[in-house]
């Protein structure tokens, strides 16, 4: 049986984006108009999981890497915020269960990668010499250089950099 | 007209940049001025925000620094783009508390958000800087009698008490932009729907299933293209329908336009001219219709 975590539901309701969670009265309008809870028959469930957060059942929200839909299957539409009756900011609160699912090692690898890839080259998607060249032919300006480095700097300040890992050169620095 | 930052977004800028090109050209066309500036990722309000929400509040916000400093607001080609820098704007004007912190990690890198300028969809600068019948007198190709699906896509309008831009469940503002070029918009039941691109990084087969219920809702209501205004939609819509193909055994084959392309075409440009041959579900039989190639 799953133990109450009352500290839990606290970290979510104390911070600013999880502070509208114990409004919901668990009426469902989301997960009505989820369009992931439709096409994957609940398997995401987006009541279930503001339910869980505000009994503070930690066990059945984080469910290990290999269950993680339950948190990942969001696909960032927002709609159930537009619709909840009680303007449970739902989408907010999920960015809360998925930051913790990240610390625990639990996020599927395409969100931790593009973490990386953001910290290693200040963009989602760094510019390849092909696409370089096709601006080119475009006639379109150059893409103006990204200070790399002080993304670096203000990454590790916000503490990115404990969570997801240093740069492997950087790591390779630390050690001489 | 004001000036603004241009703000294309990693996914245009550096993927498809032939939606840059048309952008510019149609921007060029209207008159909407704007000046480069050495923007950062946004960053992705799906995947960063979801790693970790302070490093994805600082990143935002040392780009609106930037923008600060140009003092220009900012012109984004992206949803996604938007949505970040508009709810980290937002969030950090009002929210003493919020502000201190993230200037707090920003002053060392030298830097401090003020809340100065503002930060728009380019559809919005469309409708308000240019206006619908100032875009009607730039149509020199009308498309009379295209059936276009819009579809806006999720971070253009939600959530609204952030975005405070058009409805966010019955979007009008695309609507009125594609009917400026004579293309008749039609109603369909899931044009609010999701393209499915969010849940597609974490599993492919329910993202594939939200695009296949959108598409034949469109093609029941008669649509022969749909017209977007995201770069995640269009990758998704655009670049996916091979694996539609592969898991439905169903070819769509159904062309997706940029709003900005759809507008360079009819104000003159070619089907060469905007490099729509590097489109996947290629709109070349469509645009001969309509004298566009």
């Amino acid at each position: 049986m799953a133990v109450i975590d009352f500290e839990f539901r606290n970290s979510i309701i104390q911070k600013d984006l999880g502070n509208t969670l114990a409004y919901c009265y668990q009426c469902g309008t989301c997960s009505g108009a989820c369009p992931v809870a439709q096409v994957t028959k609940g398997r995401y469930n987006p009541r279930k999981l503001i339910l869980n957060s505000l009994l503070g059942l930690k066990e059945n929200l984080l469910l290990g890497a290999e269950n993680n839909f339950n948190i990942w299957g969001c696909t960032v539409c927002d709609t159930c915020d537009e619709m909840c009756p009680q303007n449970v900011e739902l989408t907010e609160i999920f960015i809360l269960l998925k930051n913790m699912s990240v610390e625990k090692g639990e996020a599927p690898e395409y969100y931790t990668t593009q973490a990386k890839f953001i910290l290693e080259h200040g963009k989602a998607i760094p510019l390849a010499p092909a696409i370089e060249r096709r601006r080119d032919q475009m006639g379109l300006p150059k893409a103006p250089k990204v200070d790399k480095k002080e993304i670096r700097a203000l990454l590790k300040e916000t503490g990115l950099v404990k969570i997801i890992g240093p740069l492997e050169e950087e790591k390779k620095e630390g050690v001489k | 007209m004001e000036e603004y930052d241009l703000f294309p977004g990693c996914v245009i800028q550096n993927r498809i940049p032939y939606i840059e090109d048309s952008a510019r050209k149609v921007f060029d066309k209207l008159g909407i001025k704007t000046s480069d500036a050495p923007f950062g990722c946004c960053p992705d309000p799906v995947g960063f925000n979801a790693v970790h929400h302070k490093s994805w509040m600082a990143m935002s916000a040392r780009n609106l620094t930037i923008a600060e400093i140009d003092g220009r607001s900012i012109a984004s080609l992206c949803n996604g783009c938007t949505q970040t820098l508009k709810a980290v704007n937002v969030e950090l004007k009002q929210s003493e508390e919020e502000k201190d912190s993230i200037n707090a990690v920003l002053a060392k890198i030298g830097r401090e958000f003020k809340g100065t300028i503002s930060v728009k969809h380019f559809v919005q600068i469309l409708i308000e800087d240019v206006s619908i019948e100032k875009i009607k007198e730039a149509i020199t190709t009308p498309f009379t009698g295209l059936k276009v699906a819009c579809h806006t896509g999720c971070h253009y309008a939600r959530p609204s008490h952030i975005m405070q831009w058009d409805d966010p469940m019955e979007p009008k503002c695309l609507r009125e932009l594609v009917e400026a070029t004579g293309a008749t918009a039609v109603d369909y039941d899931e044009e609010v729907l999701c393209c499915g691109a969010g849940v597609g990084n974490t599993e492919e087969e329910p993202a594939m299933q939200i695009l296949k219920q959108k598409f034949n809702s469109a093609i029941q209501a008669g649509a022969e293209c749909f017209v977007v205004i995201c770069p995640a939609c269009f990758q998704q819509m655009d670049g996916n329908q091979r694996i539609l193909k592969k898991m439905f055994e169903k070819d769509y084959n159904i062309p997706i336009l940029y709003l900005t392309e759809l507008f360079a075409l009819a104000m003159g440009y070619k089907y060469d001219d905007l490099n729509l041959k590097l489109h996947r579900a290629r709109p070349q039989a469509l645009l001969e219709k309509y004298n566009a190639v």
